[in-house]
């Protein structure tokens, strides 16, 4: 087994009196589907922004490749190669495609200290990696906020591979998604899981993790309930497992 | 899609109609005033458009960034004390020219703090502000006005180049090279992005902070830019200078077609939207509206295109429903 990416150990997030996620642990590994499961509000959002540096934990630790770290950024997250698309899309509407992809990584060239932006470099990048994805938008310089839902999807996970993350997260891509869209990004996410990209994906599509997912991770109220092989489970456990009526969960519930 | 692609500086309908209502406004007084169209009179309508054209082009930024700042009148005033101190002191007019923007950038970095690490809302932070400098401005004046200073700083506007005076040409100058931070420097971007949503633009991994405080302190030091011309225009600085300016600029910047939600600006419209609000000023003023009345049509205006804004959106949106999309 290839050893983990990331290893998270006992995390834990509190919002004032609100515990959203407690003693969380869970590894990562390269090469693999992670898919991340859970009732609304089970902590799964407040999970990954905690990998992805926008929101600091209340305890526990982040490991990347050995090496403990702490994020006060998304920027700092990045630059340990973790990509984050966010459930709310944290694109631009008002920058184009190309911007959107650069934006806060913007490539330039200084002139008398004054960083001026390689916009015909940034536009062809692009430009190539739309090709590459397949994502049917033939112009990058037009506006996020004219593209349809998948466009959107498309141009965030657009921005993950040119970070070349090697932990990319989605946080329910697919759910604003028409099936052809959502076809598309699941067929990408296993195209990244090839390339040897850890991938965390979180959804409430149960046959669609069973599609793409090697691992299933289960949260419930702020606690990893579950962690299996997809492999050694089938749908009907995980969805006892969301629901709190597998006999391992209620006995855990009852011992906290 | 064209519109788009030069988005701060471009001739879309907004900037069209403004072009029109100049037009419109100046036939009108025309007609109605026989003091209206000589050229004396508009070079009165250009002088006093100086400071708007900064000031605004300052509220401009903070516009798009999402932000807002009401204390710029007595910024200006603050600012043009220095100015006027210093050019009454003797000091070199050169080295004075410079007190205005330093000053004003000063005072940028004072309500950067107070907004950004203080994490109060712009609007609010700058009316604390605007509170604490009016009375500052009361304190340094002494209750009397700053008058008679010397002509040090009149060759800005006196002196001709190619004949136009150096005002016009370091107020091109601002523009281009707030276009070139814009469309050209990571910074415009930026700034955009953090007009469009604050919490997207943190995820994105911008840093939020630092292009706040670099705006607030642009704004501040065109503003302070501002008062060098105030000064050197008028030669007296008095009680309540620049009490109606946080409005024109506002007023101006949002008739020019920059949000007030932030995300979008246009310089083009900034400059239509200044002269459009002098052009009425002046003419009102010479078809005999006591110039009280002055507020009342600025403030008019900026509510009119609010509503108007508000309303054309909520339209289009009604229409895209019909269309079935
Ligand atoms: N910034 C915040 N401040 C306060 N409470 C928060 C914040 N973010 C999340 N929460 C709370 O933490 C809990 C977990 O929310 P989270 O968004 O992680 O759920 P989720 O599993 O992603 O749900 P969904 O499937 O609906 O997206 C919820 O009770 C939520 O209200
Ligand atoms: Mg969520």
């Amino acid at each position: 087994m290839t050893a983990a990416f990331l290893v998270a150990r006992g995390i834990a997030k509190r919002f004032g009196a609100l515990t959203a996620l407690s003693d969380v642990d869970l590894e990562i590994r390269p090469g693999e589907v992670l898919a991340l499961l859970g009732d609304n509000g089970a902590g799964k959002s407040t999970f990954i922004k905690i990998l992805a540096g926008a929101h600091p934990p209340s305890d526990g630790e982040l490991i990347v490749e050995g090496m403990p770290v702490a994020f006060s950024s998304p920027k700092d997250a990045a630059s340990s190669g973790i990509a984050t698309i966010f459930q709310e899309l944290a694109l631009s509407e008002n920058l184009s495609i190309s911007e959107n992809v650069f934006l806060g990584r913007e490539l330039k060239r200084s002139v008398l200290g004054v960083p001026f932006l390689r916009r015909a470099e940034m536009r062809r990048r692009v430009d190539s990696l739309l090709k590459e994805l397949d994502a049917h938008i033939s112009d990058p310089e037009a506006p996020v906020g004219s593209l349809s839902g998948g466009q959107r999807q498309a141009v965030a996970i657009c921005r993950a591979l040119n970070l070349n993350a090697k932990l990319v997260i989605m946080d329910e891509p697919t759910a604003a998604l028409a099936v052809a869209e959502t076809r598309k990004v699941l067929a990408l996410t296993r195209r990244l899981a090839e390339r040897g990209c850890a991938v965390v994906l979180i959804s409430h599509n149960i046959s669609e993790v069973f599609e793409v997912a090697d691992r299933i991770v289960v949260f419930r109220r702020g606690r990893k309930v579950a962690e299996r092989l997809r492999a050694e489970t089938d749908p009907e456990e995980i969805v006892s497992f969301i629901t709190g009526a597998h006999p391992g969960v209620r006995a855990l519930e009852k011992t906290n | 899609m064209r519109q788009f692609r030069d988005g701060v500086f471009s001739m879309t309908g907004r900037e069209w109609s403004l072009l029109a209502a100049c037009v419109l406004a100046i036939i009108v007084f025309s007609v109605a005033s026989p003091y209206y169209a000589t050229s004396g009179n508009a070079g009165t309508v250009l002088r006093n458009s100086i400071e708007l054209l900064l000031i605004g082009l300052g509220m401009m930024l903070l516009l798009a960034m999402g932000g807002i700042d009401v204390s710029v009148g007595v910024v200006m005033g603050l600012a043009a004390i220095g100015v006027g101190r210093a050019l009454g002191a003797g000091v070199d007019p050169v080295l004075t020219a410079f007190v205005g923007p330093l000053t004003g950038a000063l005072l940028g970095l004072v309500a950067a703090t107070v907004i950004v690490l203080g994490r109060v809302p712009a609007i609010v932070g700058t009316l604390g502000l605007l509170g604490v400098y009016r009375t500052a401005i009361f304190v340094l004046l002494g209750g009397q006005w700053l008058s008679g200073l010397p002509t040090g700083l009149t060759v800005l506007l006196g002196t001709t180049i190619l004949g136009l005076p150096i005002a016009a040409y370091v107020i091109a100058l601002a523009y281009l090279a707030v276009w070139v931070a814009l469309r050209r420097t990571p910074f415009g971007l930026h700034l955009l992005a953090i007009g469009n949503s604050e919490e997207k633009a943190r995820l994105s991994g911008i840093p939020v902070v630092k292009v706040r405080f670099a705006t607030f302190i642009i704004s501040g030091a065109l503003t302070g830019l501002a008062a060098t011309f105030y000064v050197a225009n008028y030669r007296n600085v008095e009680m309540t200078v620049g009490s109606t300016l946080a409005l024109d600029a506002i007023a101006a910047v949002v008739l020019g077609g920059t949000s007030i939600l932030g995300g979008k600006c246009s310089l083009v419209g900034t400059v239509l939207g200044v002269l459009l609000l002098r052009i009425l000023q002046n003419g009102l003023l010479l078809v005999g509206v006591p110039s009280l009345w002055q507020p009342v049509v600025t403030g008019g205006l900026l509510i009119g295109v609010l509503s108007f804004e508000v309303l054309s959106n909520r339209l289009s949106l009604l229409q895209f429903r019909w269309a079935g999309k």
